[in-house]
C-alpha cells in the first residue's frame, strides 16, 4: 500500500469527499477482513468486525496522525476489535505449552486446502495474543517493526510472541502431518 | 532444544530480519549442530506453509454496507449535518422541485403534488427501520410517523440509481433516482408519505433498477405493533 496515496485519500475524506471513503474501504477491506477472518474463523464475525473497524476509522479520522503510517492505525483498530470479539467468546481449546517436546509426526506434507484447514484448526486453538501476532507476521506480511507499532507492544515482546507461536503451531501441525520432519 | 538465542537467530533469519553479523553466527551454528539445522528446517516449512494461506475475498456487500452506515457517522459529523428531519423540509422542497421524481403508480393515492410535504415540529418518532446488504442496493429505510403523517427516510447505496415503490394501507407511490453511487453523492433523502393512512399494519418496498425489480422489504408499521 502506498502511504503517500493513504495520505491524499485520508485528506480528501476528512473534506467530505466521499469517492475518497469508498477508495480507502476498497484499498483495506481485504487485509482487514481477512485478518479479522483468521484471527476469529466465523465469516460473520469477521464481516461484522470489518464493518465496525472502518465505521470507527471514519469516526475518528480527525484524530488520526498522518506522521503515522495509516495502514498501522487502520490494522490497530481492526485487530483490537477482532480480539474484543474473541474475548467475549473465551471457549478456544488450547494447545499446552509443553507440545513442543512431545511432537513426532509422520514423514509426510499435507497440501492445499487440507493444510490451510490445519493451520487454521491449529491457529483457533492458541492464545489470542499469539495467534495476533501469525496473523499480521504470515497473512499480512508485516515487518517486526510494524507489529510493534500495531499491537502497541516492545518489539521484543512481539518476537518472543512470534517465536511462541511458531513453536505452538509447529508442534500441532507435526502432530497432524502437516509439517514434516526434515 | 536449541537456546533461545539461536533460536531467535533462525527465526530472524527466516523473517529476513536477520543482520549480516547474525547471519554468519547462525552459519557456524548450523554447520556444528545438525539438530539445529533440523529445526531450521522445519520452521521454514512452517512458515512457508503460513505464508501460502490464500486470502480470502470479502462478502461482496461489504464495501456498500460500509459506505451505507457513512452518513450516519463520518460524513455527518465532518460537515456537522444534523440527521434526520431538520433537513426534511429542505429534502422535501427538493423533491418538489423536481429532483425527486414521484409517480402514483396503483392505489387511491393523492394527487402527485400532493404527495411530498414538510414535516418540521413536532419530532418525528422512529417506528421501524430495515437494513438492507447481501444485494444490489445496500443501506437502510426508516418508517417515521410525526402526528398525522408518515415518512420513509431513504438512505441507499447502489451502483445506479434506485426506484423504490412503496405500498401501504391500499395507496402505493414511487419514489425515483434514488441511492448514492459512486459517482453520485447524495444526503439521505426524506419523503412524507401524504394521504397515507398513518395506522398501517405494514409498510412494503419494492427496490427497481433499471426498471427490473431486484429487491424487497417491508417495515412495520405503528399498526402492526
Amino acid at each position: 500500500m502506498s502511504e503517500d496515496a493513504d495520505c491524499t485519500l485520508v485528506r480528501r475524506c476528512r473534506e467530505g469527499d466521499r469517492r475518497a471513503c469508498g477508495e480507502l474501504v476498497l484499498r483495506y477491506q481485504k487485509p482487514v477482513y481477512n485478518a479479522a477472518l483468521r484471527l476469529l474463523r466465523n465469516p460473520d464475525d469477521a464481516r461484522d468486525v470489518a464493518q465496525t473497524a472502518f465505521m470507527k476509522v471514519f469516526e475518528h479520522l480527525a484524530d488520526y496522525d498522518p506522521r503515522y503510517k495509516f495502514y498501522s492505525w487502520i490494522y490497530r483498530i481492526a485487530v483490537n476489535e477482532a480480539l474484543d470479539t474473541l474475548g467475549s467468546r473465551k471457549s478456544f481449546e488450547e494447545i499446552p505449552d509443553d507440545a513442543a517436546d512431545e511432537a513426532a509426526g509422520p514423514d509426510r506434507l499435507l497440501e492445499g486446502e487440507q493444510t490451510t484447514r490445519a493451520i487454521e484448526d491449529a491457529l483457533s486453538r492458541i492464545k489470542p495474543e499469539l495467534r495476533s501476532v501469525i496473523v499480521l507476521r504470515h497473512f499480512m506480511h508485516l515487518s517486526y517493526q510494524d507489529m510493534s507499532d500495531i499491537l502497541q507492544l516492545p518489539e521484543k515482546t512481539v518476537k518472543s510472541r512470534l517465536y511462541d507461536a511458531r513453536q505452538l503451531l509447529r508442534s500441532a501441525l507435526l502432530q497432524r502431518g502437516t509439517v514434516s520432519h526434515g | 532444544m536449541a537456546d533461545p538465542g539461536r533460536l531467535a537467530l533462525i527465526h530472524e533469519e527466516i523473517d529476513g530480519e536477520l543482520d549480516a553479523a547474525g547471519r554468519a553466527e547462525l552459519a557456524r551454528w548450523l554447520l556444528a549442530d545438525p539438530e539445529g539445522h533440523a529445526l531450521r528446517d522445519d520452521l521454514r516449512r512452517l512458515c512457508t506453509a503460513l505464508d501460502s494461506v490464500p486470502a480470502v475475498e470479502p462478502p461482496e456487500q461489504l464495501r456498500g454496507s460500509i459506505l451505507a452506515a457513512l452518513p450516519h457517522t463520518y460524513t455527518e459529523r465532518r460537515r456537522s449535518w444534523t440527521p434526520g428531519w431538520r433537513y426534511a423540509a429542505l429534502i422535501a422542497g427538493v423533491v418538489a422541485a423536481g429532483a425527486v421524481v414521484l409517480q402514483t403508480v396503483r392505489g387511491p393515492g393523492p394527487a402527485q403534488s400532493d404527495v411530498t410535504g414538510t414535516m418540521s415540529a413536532p419530532v418525528p418518532a422512529l417506528v421501524d427501520t430495515v437494513q438492507l446488504a447481501g444485494g444490489p442496493v445496500s443501506g437502510r429505510v426508516s418508517l417515521y410517523r410525526e402526528s398525522s403523517r408518515l415518512g420513509l427516510k431513504f438512505d441507499l447505496v447502489a451502483s445506479s440509481p434506485v426506484d423504490v415503490v412503496v405500498t401501504a394501507g391500499g395507496h402505493s407511490v414511487q419514489v425515483s433516482g434514488l441511492g448514492a453511487t459512486e459517482q453520485k453523492v447524495t444526503p439521505p433523502t426524506t419523503v412524507v408519505l401524504a394521504g397515507f393512512p398513518t395506522e398501517v399494519q405494514t409498510v412494503d418496498l419494492a427496490f427497481l433498477m433499471g426498471g427490473r425489480q431486484v429487491g424487497t422489504a417491508r417495515l412495520r408499521g405503528s399498526g402492526g405493533r
